[in-house]
């Protein structure tokens, strides 16, 4: 498959980060890869986690201590949005899991962190990853 | 710890907070930086609670916070137009006549721009005052009874220490006044204290009541022009009060030091500099409290 010129990618992508601008407005906080919203959903996307899982498993997949202060505001705001939901409860603990509109959310958001990833790729001559592979 | 976040916040996730440090910590005692970190984190969510940070709250409510974010701006601004009256006192007769007009015409400015505001702030809480009553009349008075005695009660010991103190300073010099006489200076600042402290206290009684007021479309547009109007009152004396210093400070700086007229002083005086301070950040903290409400204004009027 022929690579598209930098100069198309970067016009297109541009436009589609207009498109995601209005749609990100919606949901404040998923901005970048190491905000604590999005470490949260990529988290419980494999599966209901509670505070202390949760902190584990990002600080293994990417390597961000969160605090407990950090983790439950964005914990809080993310139930607010209805983008995760408790499960139930362990003794005080109690486990989080993503809902419909979190995946949907994660996934737009993923998305465009894998075009700027292709950006990125295509300008240092590295292997492509996302759509323009 | 978990003080530092409201009571809705800490009912709904302190247990879970608290299962979280406690399998972190591993019976360890918490660390400065993660007090600090808990600390942050709580009064975050204050903020959020009183509608001023986040879009989580209706758009009505942001627009009463900011609105409410400027009456206590302008309380804070009161505090330090206070001091700068009192230590502006007689500057007429220190500046040079040749060099009097720009001084005194920024000083009227001051003047007349702490008067505006304080009719401005007064017509924002006569437009409220039916939402209040209804308030009142509702079942609203215990949540406000506990601020609202307290804040009566620190202001008539304050009112009985004015009372007591005004004919002293009647009978003393100027000298004597304005440090002269340490027992009086002593006095005097032991009221500022109680003044400060019963308009901190009547601004929690505002907040605290106007937090649960529910306010037609109508008073709330009111409320938010009042609000924008207070704020340019704010911007317009800070700026007059730093005329008012750079030209007494080229003209007279002796006036600021408190020395003999003609001599050589410095310009920077630590109090005006602190009342300055104060001044400009209730200003500030008055045009981020406009700007939130005039954000959520837009959504509000979209509907």
């Amino acid at each position: 498959m022929a690579v598209a010129p930098t100069k198309y990618v970067l016009r297109s992508y541009v436009r589609r980060s207009r498109i995601t601008d209005v749609n990100r407005a919606q949901q404040p906080g998923l901005r970048r890869p190491n905000d604590p919203p999005v470490l949260i959903l990529t988290s419980l996307a494999t599966g209901p986690k509670h505070g202390h899982a949760l902190s584990k498993d990002i600080s293994e997949f990417a390597g961000v201590a969160l605090g407990p202060g950090a983790l439950y505001g964005a914990i809080t705001r993310l139930e607010e949005r209805g983008l995760i939901e408790p499960v139930g409860t362990e003794g005080r603990r109690r486990p989080y899991r993503i809902t419909a509109s979190g995946t949907a959310a994660l996934a737009e958001v993923v998305g465009e962190m894998r075009r700027i990833a292709d950006v990125g790729a295509l300008r240092l001559g590295l292997p492509l990853s996302g759509r323009f592979a | 710890m978990l003080r530092w976040y409201p009571a809705s916040w800490r009912h709904r996730y302190g247990d879970e907070l608290v299962a979280l440090m406690a399998d972190t910590l591993n019976g360890e005692d918490p660390s400065p930086k993660l007090r600090i970190s808990i600390a942050w984190a709580g009064l975050r969510e204050r903020v959020r609670e009183a509608g001023l940070l986040g879009t989580t709250k209706p758009a009505a409510e942001r627009i009463f916070a900011g609105a409410i974010a400027v009456l206590c701006a302008w309380m804070a601004f009161l505090l330090a137009g206070g001091r700068f009256a009192k230590y502006s006192e007689h500057f007429e007769q220190a500046v040079p006549r040749t060099s009097r007009v720009i001084s005194v015409d920024a000083y009227n400015t001051v003047a007349a721009a702490a008067v505006l505001g304080g009719v401005l702030v007064l017509i924002g809480a006569v437009v409220a005052l039916p939402s209040f009553v209804r308030f009142l009349r509702s079942g609203g008075w215990p949540s406000v009874r506990r601020h609202f005695r307290r804040a009566l009660g620190i202001s008539a010991v304050t009112g009985l220490a004015l009372a007591g103190l005004a004919p002293e300073a009647h009978s003393l010099t100027p000298a004597q006044r304005n440090g002269g006489s340490f027992i009086y200076s002593v006095a005097f600042g032991a009221i500022v204290v109680l003044v400060s402290t019963s308009l901190v206290l009547w601004t929690v009684v505002a907040v605290a009541a106007t937090r649960r007021l529910e306010l037609t479309r109508r008073v709330l547009t009111t409320e938010i022009a009042m609000a924008a109007l207070v704020s340019g009152t704010m911007v317009v004396m800070t700026g007059a009060t730093a005329t008012w210093w750079a030209t007494v400070a080229s003209s007279a700086p002796w006036f600021l030091q408190s020395t003999r007229s003609g001599s050589t002083a410095s310009v920077f005086e630590p109090q005006l500099a602190a009342t300055m301070s104060l001044m400009l950040v209730a200003t500030v903290a008055a045009l981020v409290g406009m700007r939130r409400a005039a954000r959520s204004w837009r959504e509000f009027r979209a509907g």
